[in-house]
């Protein structure tokens, strides 16, 4: 069953996150991704998060297309201008990828190469118009292709927005939905009460919302994120809980698949899991959460 | 200078909707120079505006003004005391212009006249082109004083690109080559050893690479 026929029969999704390494050696980036073979439904792989120099996501994505897994292809305006990410989109379908995600992109200056020329030619609502505009057929010149591309296309959504900035939030998401988003990503979600809040203001027939279990490793990387990671809170007595664990790595796998768990009981249509350098871990936390 | 171009009416006619009394706002500078938005450009449009409204049977008031510069508080203060009398001003300075008119007046609309265009010459009367992109990190002394950032259209850095033709760039005829006239001036200047340099991989981040920029000198500072 592909991601899109998953995501229509409403039952529960599991997406995985694995980024391209840096580098020309994939052989431990195909090892992770087999370790959770069978237990995701499809891999989304970032490109180039945080604007540091990966291998980009369309070559991650033709590796596990290769090895028989499902990939999200991840698209930002960051790097590409209007006939770059065109001739990647068409590409990416001519290699049988189905799954598009369309992101923002991190500024280059807050990645290694600060040096580089931001493009940013299209924005994220126009990338979304040369989604659609191709699956019609035609290219944004509006000039007929051979061979029309096909894809479920997911984006983006920011549950941290506060205040106005949260209006402005579910304002873009209508647009995007508008422009044919069938799924949306969350940013990691540790405060389930918080969350529960902004899951109230959606209409939940319009797309499918994925919220990110992200991986813990440390009661310091919790105490950073919580610290300066805009829109994330991460609750003090979970921070506590690894702090006064004897075996970290298991409390903090113990609270992603409760997080999972619990996601899943409010009625979220899926997780995307994101363990960062810890793939051998996911089984678990999808064991622990009963998935 | 910076090279504007006024807006075609019809685009100001559909932005100036619903204002029943406008100022339009003239600069006695780069715009008055390249003849788009300075003292005579404002009367010229605030007289095809009036002929406009009337023939639409629109009692719209238009009234004329121009400022030393746009891009100063103190020349923007002039309008402090009669800026709340209009529903709207146009301005007809460059887009940082506009801008510091709207950070300073809150409450009324501030509208653009002009298309901004780039940083430029006047080649003759009626005619101005491009010669600067503010890239922050300039290269002319290597360059024989000819920018390649700005005036080669794939802003190569270490030569030509081949396509050029007859000194002409490939994407117009009636464009140079940037790279021919830094290469007949280098020869010119006997200086073809500054061509051998080869120019590093170019930092852009003092262009927009860095977001917004913005010069701080403290030693001049008020």
């Amino acid at each position: 069953m592909t991601l899109q026929d998953r995501i229509r029969s409403g039952k529960f999704v599991v997406l995985g996150e694995f980024e391209p390494p840096k580098g020309a050696d994939f052989s431990a980036y195909l090892k992770n991704a087999n370790l959770s073979r069978g237990r995701v439904h499809a891999v989304v792989v970032p490109e180039m998060a945080n604007a540091v120099l990966k291998a980009s996501s369309l070559g991650g994505c033709a590796y596990l297309q290769r090895e028989g897994m499902e990939p999200v292809f991840q698209l930002c305006c960051r790097d590409r201008n209007r006939l770059a990410l065109q001739a990647d989109i068409l590409s990416a379908a001519a290699l049988g990828i189905r799954n598009v995600m369309a992101v923002p992109g991190e500024d280059v200056r807050f990645g290694d190469h600060p040096q580089a020329r931001a493009v940013n030619d299209l924005d994220l609502m126009g990338l979304l118009e040369t989604l659609q505009k191709l699956q019609t057929g035609k290219d944004l010149a509006g000039i007929e292709l051979r061979g029309v591309p096909r894809f479920c296309v997911g984006s983006t959504l920011d549950t941290g927005a506060s205040g106005g900035l949260l209006n402005i939030e579910l304002e873009h998401l209508k647009r995007k939905i508008d422009l044919g988003v069938e799924f949306v990503v969350t940013n990691p979600i540790f405060d389930l009460r918080r969350f529960e809040q902004f899951v109230r203001r959606l209409d939940a027939k319009q797309t499918a919302v994925f919220p990110t279990v992200l991986l813990l490793k440390s009661a310091g990387m919790a105490r950073y994120i919580d610290r300066n990671i805009k829109g994330i809170s991460i609750p003090s007595e979970m921070i506590r809980d690894i702090q006064k664990a004897p075996d970290k790595p298991q409390e903090c796998i113990r609270i992603a698949a409760n997080i999972v768990a619990r996601l899943k009981d409010m009625g979220m249509p899926g997780v995307l899991i994101s363990t960062v350098g810890w793939e051998d871990k996911l089984s678990q936390i999808l064991d622990q959460a009963n998935i | 200078m910076i090279v504007a171009k006024q807006k075609p009416i019809e685009e100001i006619i559909e932005t100036l909707k619903g204002y029943n009394k406008i100022l339009i706002l003239g600069c006695n500078e780069c715009v008055t120079v390249c003849e788009a938005g300075g003292k005579k450009e404002v009367a010229v449009l605030a007289s095809a505006l009036r002929m406009y409204f009337m023939n639409q049977g629109q009692e719209v008031k238009i009234e004329e003004a121009t400022l030393e510069r746009q891009c100063d508080h103190e020349y923007l203060e002039e309008i402090r005391k009669t800026v709340d009398q209009y529903d709207a001003v146009l301005s007809l300075a460059c887009g940082v212009g506009v801008q510091f008119l709207a950070e300073k007046y809150m409450h009324t609309p501030i509208l653009p006249g002009v298309d901004t265009c780039f940083m430029g010459v006047t080649e003759e009367r009626g005619v101005w082109s491009e010669r600067c992109q503010g890239c922050g990190q300039c290269i002319l002394a290597w360059t024989a004083g000819i920018c390649p950032v700005s005036r080669c259209a794939k802003r190569l850095l270490n030569g030509p690109c081949g396509g050029s033709s007859k000194g002409k760039c490939e994407i117009n005829k009636e464009v140079p080559c940037a790279w021919q006239i830094i290469i007949d001036r280098l020869n010119e200047l006997g200086r073809m050893e500054d061509y051998e340099r080869l120019i590093p991989i170019k930092d852009w981040s003092t262009e927009r690479a860095g977001g917004p920029r913005k010069v701080v000198r403290e030693d001049v500072r008020s």
